[in-house]
């Protein structure tokens, strides 16, 4: 059996790699200079940091970090599915980078204190890189909420469509149970969502934006890339967010889960192809 | 230890301090604080570095080029240059030296500010960042992001020059 340890690796360093993709698609497209230089020089951050994941990963996998990164089928790849979705307007883009960074934010917190000294170094290191992401997600947040009402309402139907999905990054890894009893992950998935969830809500409470939380945009179908998992057809309901007791919750299902299992949208095999592509063409090539 | 190898880790260690970086050729690896420890035994010469930004395209380069600089004086020795993580690297590592250098270079070394607030792209919070080119203090963040990963772009008000600043990375700086 493979180690738990690749489970969790990953899964990081696969998130990182996918959105550091998209985040690389908006370079000369964004709707200004800083905004180009932001989300390019962003994406490269990530890029890095899946590239240092990995490396912990290679002794365990037995493949090195370009393989992982460029060399798996797209079954293989453990990314949360918000990550691989196009970057749609700026409202969506704005919105998954706000409950991206977010999330990352509350799961690197945690793994700073892993029992695996290797990574709580890596994650101590990408955190001091992070502080930079997050604080540009929760400008750009603001600005858009706060913004008119043009700006509030694409923000809005961008976190719409994102926070259902969103949610699945904390899915529960297939190995959870043993990574979670050797203290490799400190705390679990579920207890890692109810925190974010509490802290997300009462944020968009801030800027009377919570509705979004109960109100969701289907984004597109799921299609079969996984281990025979795709018969379970399944998951674009409204994710369960309530409210009880003043807090907000999660209860029941993920939208767009199966990542962690390889499980991908419509939307991974353009982005793969394009991504792999110099890496199938020319194997081994460098540059 | 015999003064044999004392005396060739301080040369390993000048070997090191010739090495620039490649994106700010003013500064040296030493100079940046990223040399971490340096190991010298019968057999082989150990060097640990800390990359200053995990995503500096400079890395694998400056890994290369410390290894070549070692080498040359390491005799017989193998040579083993590797980067860690441990403790991470931070801006408080910059020599004076290196501060210098970098203002030459027209990089405000970034430590330097004293308002605790972090800066965002958009908020144009005024920084205790000194210009490099005049010295003002009336300066201002104008992008978290930059040409580099490791570098912002700020403004000077007073000598009304764009100038870049590295990156604050500071243990205690998360809020």
């Amino acid at each position: 059996m493979a180690d738990p340890r690749l489970d969790l690796l990953l899964a990081l360093a696969d998130d990182e790699l996918i959105l550091g993709h998209r985040h690389s698609e908006w370079t000369g497209w964004a709707p200004h200079l800083e905004e180009d230089i932001a989300f390019s020089s962003i994406g490269q951050d990530e890029m890095a940091h899946a590239r240092l994941l990995y490396e912990l990963a290679e002794p365990l996998a037995g493949r090195t970090p370009d393989e992982l990164a460029l060399g798996r089928e797209p079954r293989d790849y453990r990314n949360a599915v918000i990550c691989e979705r196009p970057n749609g307007d700026w409202g969506y883009t704005i919105a998954r980078h706000y409950l991206y960074d977010t999330a990352d934010d509350v799961r690197t917190r945690v793994l700073e204190s892993s029992s695996w000294k290797d990574l709580a170094d890596a994650v101590r290191v990408i955190r001091l890189e992070e502080r930079y992401h997050l604080e540009h997600a929760n400008a750009w947040f603001r600005r858009l909420a706060e913004g008119p009402v043009t700006a509030r309402d694409r923000l809005a139907r961008g976190l719409e469509a994102a926070v259902g999905e969103a949610l699945a990054l904390f899915e529960e890894l297939p190995s959870e149970e043993e990574l979670v009893a050797e203290g490799l992950l400190p705390r679990s998935n579920e207890e890692m969502l109810a925190e974010w969830l509490a802290q997300l809500g009462s944020e968009l409470e801030e800027v009377s934006l919570d509705y979004v939380l109960t109100s969701h945009t289907r984004v597109g179908e799921m299609v079969p890339t996984s281990s025979g998992e795709a018969e379970d057809v399944v998951s674009l309901e409204v994710p369960g967010i309530e409210r009880r007791d003043g807090r907000w919750v999660h209860v029941g299902r993920f939208a767009g889960e199966g990542g962690r299992r390889g499980r991908h949208s419509e939307d991974f095999q353009p982005l793969w192809d394009e991504m792999t592509m110099l890496h199938r063409t020319v194997p081994g090539a460098t540059w | 230890m015999t003064t044999a190898t004392r005396t060739l880790r301080d040369r390993v260690r000048e070997a090191l301090a010739a090495v620039p970086d490649p994106e700010i050729p003013a500064c040296s690896i030493a100079d940046l604080g990223m040399i971490e420890r340096i190991e010298v035994t019968d057999s082989a010469v150990e060097v640990d570095l800390l990359p200053t930004f995990v995503g500096c395209p400079a890395k694998d380069i400056i890994g290369e080029d410390a290894a070549r600089a070692v080498r040359d004086v390491a005799g017989d020795r193998e040579v083993r240059v590797r980067f860690v993580y441990d403790p991470p690297w931070t801006t408080d590592r910059i020599t004076e030296a290196g501060k210098e250098a970098l203002r030459g270079f027209g990089i405000a070394p970034h430590w330097e500010r004293t308002a605790a607030p972090v800066v965002v792209p958009l908020t144009r919070k005024p920084q205790a960042v000194a210009c490099p080119y005049c010295g003002s203090r009336e300066t201002a963040m104008e992008a978290a992001f930059g040409p580099t990963p490791c570098r912002a772009q700020h403004f000077c008000s007073a000598c009304r020059n764009p100038f870049e600043g590295f990156k604050q990375k500071d243990r205690g700086g998360r809020r």
